[in-house]
């Protein structure tokens, strides 16, 4: 009973966020806010690579610092596609995903076979070796200064043609693409393989003992969120119409780890609110304050302090509040996303 | 005709650096009775069980389960040849429900790997999810977390996981340690039950237990085979109560 109360407020909340994101480009402008249109833009953008770091880490239990590594191959997959094949917005976001996913299967072959904190460093030591290659190697990634394009075309048929340079297009094929990839995770930490990534994140040990091959589970969600990465890093290149090795660096990785835990890691929008809180938060400090950083982390230490689920957290515990006067013990608060998610209520304790 | 053998062990050797934790360990047991390995800490039981479960290489020797060689290979294999297992330190997936945890394995078992259907929506591992936890009578407690569950449930819910993979062989190290009086009367009761379906072997320090639930008996110490027998006659053995019964360490 609680528990469908919860379901249908978070199901409310879901529809209200969708259509928030849908009336952004009509509105924001109408209110004399259009450059906020881009930071949005960015938000659903960077979230991405905050969920490729969730993925790991609140689904599996892999804390991972180089999710900027796959960023990167996102980035240039799609920037090289553009300016060697002449490819447009699919044909070059399938190239950077296909690019970091690859590089997902190679690293990760190694990395899986480590956990906590030698699985974190390799995964810092795999993106600076890719970083400083990157740097490096100019003639190809254009090392610091990047490469740039101008804006490839989104819709090419029949005689019309829109290209990112039209806002609208942009924005929307922006949040098609990121809205696919939240439905995509969404149905996958459901299912029997996101039961194996919950058993691995729970418990490897026992996970081995009942039979789950947890190196190859383990790889698989290494390789998901490395694709996931890439989309993130093909977008933000056309996002920006450029690709800079100066993406592949770890702070990129690091704040992506902060984004996941602000927003609530194990959660499967909480990437997306964390990185929205606190691109919004430097967007209005960095302009009064340039060492906006100092803030970030106070803020940051803060949440985890006295939020230590993030942002989803909050919204879960307020929910189970607000719904479950009356219901037995909760302390499985009904949660909207994770496996676990239909807590039927326990009619008379049965 | 010769009789069934659950599991077989031949040379098998486990060294740690300068310290042999299991020193050319052969036993042959009997399938259709519950058998026991006993013996003082740091007699090598639980590491030997490490060694039949893939979880620790042996530096020698083989391991067969119901006749079929396993040395060497990976735990996840291991379990579906047939060989599962519980730990001394009881195992199960606390951020999970029982339910999940329970699907969890069953679905390991059948090897159900969907990324795109809802690991509820299976009706079959349904069904058989709530045939092993009736089997191990945590019915109540089915869409509770584990990490809520008390000392002797978690235990039941471990024996659930062991089950679900459907063993021929199954392996309970120190099944009721740390349980009260009451709880270890109820795990006795469902190891009893589940092993006249499959094969048990347990390791154990209670030792009214061992007498009450074994019919075959190996002591270990100092990582070999001290004595082998019924418990009649172990009990009656004197150097496994020079070495294990009059130690003074029996007691945890």
């Amino acid at each position: 009973m609680s528990g469908g109360a919860a379901a249908w407020i978070g199901r409310g909340g879901l529809a209200l966020l969708g259509a928030a994101l849908l009336a952004v480009p009509f509105v924001l402008p109408e209110l004399g806010y259009g450059f906020w249109v881009n930071i949005v833009t960015e938000i659903l953008i960077w979230s991405l690579l905050a969920a490729s770091v969730n993925l790991l880490f609140g689904y599996v239990g892999l804390l991972s610092f180089g999710q900027a590594l796959f960023f990167g191959f996102g980035m240039y997959g799609a920037t090289l596609a553009v300016i060697h094949w002449e490819a447009g917005f699919w044909t070059g976001l399938l190239a950077g995903t296909l690019a970091a996913t690859a590089m997902a299967a190679v690293a990760g072959a190694l990395a899986v076979r480590l956990t906590w904190h030698y699985f974190a460093i390799i995964t810092v030591v795999f993106s600076l070796i890719f970083y400083f290659a990157a740097m490096s190697n100019k003639t190809l990634t254009g090392g610091d200064d990047g490469l740039s394009f101008s804006a490839p075309a989104v819709f090419d048929m029949a005689g019309v043609t829109v290209t990112l340079a039209d806002p609208l297009a942009q924005y929307f094929s922006v949040l098609g693409v990121v809205a696919a990839c939240y439905a995509i995770m969404g149905v996958v930490v459901r299912s029997p393989l996101g039961l194996a990534f919950a058993a691995v994140r729970e418990n490897d040990r026992r996970a081995r003992l009942i039979g789950i091959d947890v190196y190859r589970t383990r790889l698989v969600a290494f390789v998901l969120a490395g694709a996931l990465a890439g989309v993130s890093g093909a977008l933000f290149a056309f996002f920006g119409r450029y690709a800079s090795a100066s993406y592949m660096v770890y702070h990129v990785s690091g704040e992506a780890v902060v984004w996941a835990i602000v927003g609530g890691i194990g959660t499967l929008l909480g990437p997306l609110f964390g990185t929205a809180l606190l691109i919004v938060f430097r967007e209005l400090v960095s302009t009064v304050w340039e060492n906006y950083l100092f803030a970030v982390g106070g803020l940051t230490v803060l949440v985890v302090m006295f939020a230590p689920l993030g942002l989803a957290g909050l919204w879960r515990g307020a929910l189970g509040r607000l719904t479950a006067p009356r219901a037995a013990p909760a302390e499985a608060p009904a949660d909207p996303v994770a496996p676990s998610a239909d807590a039927r209520a326990v009619p008379g304790g049965r | 005709m010769e009789p069934a053998i659950a599991l077989e062990t031949r040379g098998l050797t486990k060294r740690f650096g300068g310290l042999v934790a299991v020193d050319g360990v052969s036993f042959s047991l009997r399938s259709g009775r519950v058998n026991a390995i006993i013996g003082p800490n740091g007699a090598g039981k639980t590491t030997l069980f490490n060694l039949v479960t893939g979880e620790l290489r042996p530096d020698d020797g083989e391991v067969l389960a119901a006749g079929v060689p396993i040395t060497g290979l990976p735990p996840h294999r291991i379990v579906r040849e047939g060989v599962s297992r519980t730990l001394q330190i009881k195992s199960v997936f606390g951020g999970l429900t029982v339910a999940d945890n329970v699907r969890a394995a069953v679905m390991a078992h059948q090897g159900i790997r969907s990324a795109f259907r809802p690991a509820a929506s299976y009706r079959a591992v349904g069904e058989r999810v709530d045939a092993l936890i009736d089997e191990v009578g945590l019915a109540r407690h089915r869409d509770r977390k584990a990490s809520a569950l008390s000392y002797g449930d978690v235990a039941l819910l471990e024996l659930a996981l062991a089950l679900a993979a459907e063993p021929k062989l199954l392996l309970l190290d120190e099944p009721v340690c740390g349980m009260g009086p009451e709880e270890t009367e109820r795990a006795v009761a469902r190891i009893r039950a589940v092993a006249s379906k499959v094969d048990v072997v347990i390791i154990e320090h209670d030792m009214e237990v061992v007498f009450s639930l074994a019919s075959h008996i190996v002591v270990m110490a100092s990582g070999a085979i001290l004595a082998e027998g019924t418990p009649d006659e172990i009990s009656r053995d004197p150097r496994v109560q020079e070495a294990y019964l009059g130690a003074p360490e029996d007691d945890e």
